[in-house]
């Protein structure tokens, strides 16, 4: 491949060789040395195994639902007349807890 | 290409290298710093794979311009307008400014090209894969960009001569 033909171009010529002339005042950056280059991808692997580690020993609570404070109970009662009366009473989900075998001891 | 051989080339481009990523800073060594050191990294880390298929020069200055306009483009948030324009006739006189400062008053690509044709003597097809623009629209700014330095010098001189 054939250089740029430059002739007729000799001020620009001349320019270019002040510029670099010029430029080689300036100080060069060092090159950047590579430290240990593995190292660094050992970073973000070792966070991540440290969080997993950290998220598996965490003591996981189990969540108890926690009970409705207050039920409405309705009851149609008759009294001694056998009117039939409706009964509101509001009571504690704990007040009202029945065992589900009280039916059967009390039927036998 | 093995990494200790890659950064063996590197080291020797260091120098062109570091004036290239000045070049495409607009001269401002600190952001030319700052990008050379991303385009090292870019390279050392395989973010930038050289495949060998053109020269390590070219490539290596492709990836410089590249990193620089994104730099420029993230800090600044705005596009050069006149790259495709002639350089624009101020009536300013050229008074007795730096080589730096006379040919940034070119516009981009031209400057662009004649740095890398004149200042690191590549051909106007290497110009052109660095830029990655066609082998033509090189060949335009190119003759633009020759044009327009050479009004600037004169200019220049004119100005020099008349203060003598």
């Amino acid at each position: 491949m054939k250089m740029q033909d430059n002739n007729g171009d000799e001020d620009l010529v001349q320019f270019f060789q002040e510029m670099k002339e010029e430029d080689r005042k300036i100080p060069l950056p060092p090159f950047p040395n590579q430290k240990n280059p593995k190292l660094w991808y050992l970073i973000p692997i070792g966070i991540a195994a440290s969080l997993a580690l950290g998220f598996l020993l965490l003591p996981h609570e189990d969540q108890v639902p926690s009970p409705p404070t207050e039920v409405i109970i309705i009851t149609l009662e008759e009294d001694e007349k056998n009117n039939q009366q409706i009964r509101i009473e509001e009571k504690t989900y704990l007040e009202t807890w029945e065992s589900p075998t009280t039916s059967l001891l009390t039927k036998f | 290409m093995k990494s200790p051989q890659l950064e063996n080339i590197l080291k020797e481009l260091h120098q062109e290298a570091y004036h290239w990523s000045r070049q495409c800073c607009s001269f401002d060594e600190d952001l030319a710093k700052d990008v050379l050191q991303q385009v090292y990294l870019k390279i050392l880390e395989g973010k930038a794979i050289y495949n060998e298929k053109s020269q390590l020069k070219t490539w290596l200055f492709s990836v410089i311009r590249f990193t620089a306009a994104e730099w420029k483009k993230k800090n600044k948030n705005i596009y050069p307008l006149e790259e495709e324009f002639d350089a624009a006739e101020t009536l300013e006189e050229v008074k007795a400014v730096s080589h730096d400062e006379l040919i940034e008053r070119l516009p981009e690509r031209q400057k662009e090209v004649l740095l890398l044709i004149f200042y690191h003597n590549l051909t106007l097809e290497k110009a052109a894969e660095v830029m990655g623009i066609s082998i033509g629209t090189v060949r335009t700014h190119y003759d633009r960009g020759k044009s327009g330095l050479k009004k600037l010098i004169l200019k220049k001189q004119a100005y020099e001569n008349a203060r003598q």
